[in-house]
């Protein structure tokens, strides 16, 4: 029984592993997005994303993929988006508003002079960002960062709620089977996953050590 | 023609008035120092000239002509104001290097980025003027040290070859020794010294009475945001004509 359930479990990992990197393409940029609009000058903007940064971070993933399964249907009366697309773009707004927040306490823990350092040397503005800021706000968030994406590879096993079979519900069909194990056996994948996640976030620490 | 010639400089931060009516001028390799007390405005007065603060009222000009009027938006242009900073340098109190580059390209950065966006200078020559500007800041040997390899004296004078780098006509130093440890000041005071002996049109914010006193050329003491006397180091020193800058020197013999 070993090897197919191994299998089985398998096909249910390259869902979850799918949802976790397309998670990342997406939140990461947007993220960064997200933060820029939570500093903005412009006030009502500010309050804007700050406000949608509080519903989203406030309320759970689990009704937020949900929402943009059933709410579009529900409310306009309008197709269903495939499942794995309606959990992707719960998981890509939901994780962008917490990544923003990362950015935006990297962005802010770098010196003033910092950016006063490139003013004077007569950078724009971009290039401050690109060749001052940047690396400087990355060696602040990689920690934090990972812990985010910890809780993600775990956080894609909500998505069983609108019927995407990944990794868990895989491992929850042989309940049906009378077999019980294969459910437990699930955490390994987890494990492996982040093991190799935190192994790739400390070489990333490692190759940011060379600065203080 | 004075290379720079301040009029009338006001800034208020909220209804807070910081700098009143500066008005001053410095001739081409001369070296001008400001004393003053903290919170007298002497490091926005710099910030102003490098246009990090924009002043409400008045007018600077470097070589005869008007690079910024309060009274006149056109002088005001982002886009312009990012070239006229080059005037100007700046070497901050805490050095500001960049933590994530080497001495040398500490120097060389902002250089690069120009040469690459109008042309001109090669990346070889752009290197080449970064060593020779550490090693005039007797910092060869540290080159491809990064600054948190460096101590505060060192990279002090990392800062001031930066500075120099983009040959600026008015090289402003504010507190450059104020963060360092005293045996460290010595080695930036040097450097220092040896750019005013080399004509370099220095404006030097700085504690430093006895250094100010044998480096400058004139001397302008700062009070409450105005200049209360200004003219020769030693005679303002030695001699001071006003109360308050009798005052503040007497507080600085005690210390």
């Amino acid at each position: 029984m070993f090897i197919p359930v191994t299998l089985s479990l398998l096909e249910g990992m390259v869902t979850t592993l799918k949802l976790f990197f397309l998670t990342l393409l997406f939140a990461l940029p947007l993220g960064l997005v997200i933060s820029f609009g939570s500093m903005s000058r412009f006030t009502p903007l500010r309050w804007l994303v700050q406000t949608v940064v509080w519903i989203i971070r406030g309320s759970p993933l689990m009704i937020q993929i949900l929402i943009i399964f059933y709410g579009p249907g529900l409310i306009f009366g309008l197709p269903l988006l495939p499942r794995f697309t309606a959990a992707l773009v719960a998981f890509a707004v939901n994780y962008a508003c917490y990544f923003s927040e990362i950015y935006r306490g990297g962005i802010q823990s770098v010196p003033q002079g910092q950016y006063e350092a490139g003013q004077v040397l007569g950078m724009t503005k971009t290039q401050i960002f690109f060749k001052i800021t940047l690396l400087q706000v990355v060696k602040r968030i990689v920690p934090p960062m990972g812990n985010e994406m910890i809780t993600l590879v775990k956080d894609t096993s909500l998505v069983r709620v609108i019927s995407v079979y990944e990794l868990i519900w895989m491992g929850e069909t042989y309940i049906k089977k009378g077999l019980i194990w294969p459910l437990f056996y699930t955490a390994v994948f987890y494990l492996i996953l982040s093991g190799i996640l935190t192994i790739l976030l400390n070489q990333c620490e490692k190759k940011l050590d060379y600065f203080k | 023609m004075s290379i720079l010639e301040v009029n009338h400089i006001e800034k208020h931060f909220g209804p807070t008035k910081v700098l009143n009516d500066i008005s001053f001028s410095l001739e081409a390799g001369q070296a001008l120092s400001i004393i003053g007390s903290s919170g007298s405005g002497k490091t926005t007065l710099l910030r102003c000239l490098n246009f990090l603060e924009r002043p409400n009222g008045g007018t600077i000009a470097v070589n005869g002509s008007v690079i910024f009027d309060a009274a006149d938006p056109s002088t005001q242009i982002e886009k312009d104001i990012r070239e006229k900073r080059l005037h100007f340098g700046l070497v901050f109190q805490n050095f500001n290097l960049f933590p994530q580059y080497t001495a040398l390209q500490n120097v060389t950065l902002a250089r690069e980025l120009r040469a690459k966006k109008k042309g001109g200078e090669s990346r070889e020559e752009i290197l080449q003027a970064g060593l020779a500007l550490l090693e005039q800041m007797g910092l060869a040997d540290r080159a491809n040290h990064y600054p948190h390899q460096l101590s505060g004296g060192q990279q002090q004078r990392v800062a001031i070859a930066r500075a120099l780098a983009l040959h600026p006509d008015i090289l402003c130093f504010d507190e450059p020794t104020s963060a360092l440890d005293p045996e460290l000041t010595g080695e930036v005071l040097r450097v220092i010294r040896s750019l005013a002996e080399h004509k370099t049109t220095m404006i030097i914010v700085t504690h430093e009475m006895a250094f100010a006193r044998d480096v400058a050329d004139q001397l302008i003491f700062m009070d409450s945001g105005v200049i209360v006397e200004q003219g020769d180091p030693k005679e303002v020193i030695d001699h001071p004509k006003e109360e308050r800058t009798r005052q503040f020197l007497a507080r600085y013999a005690d210390n």
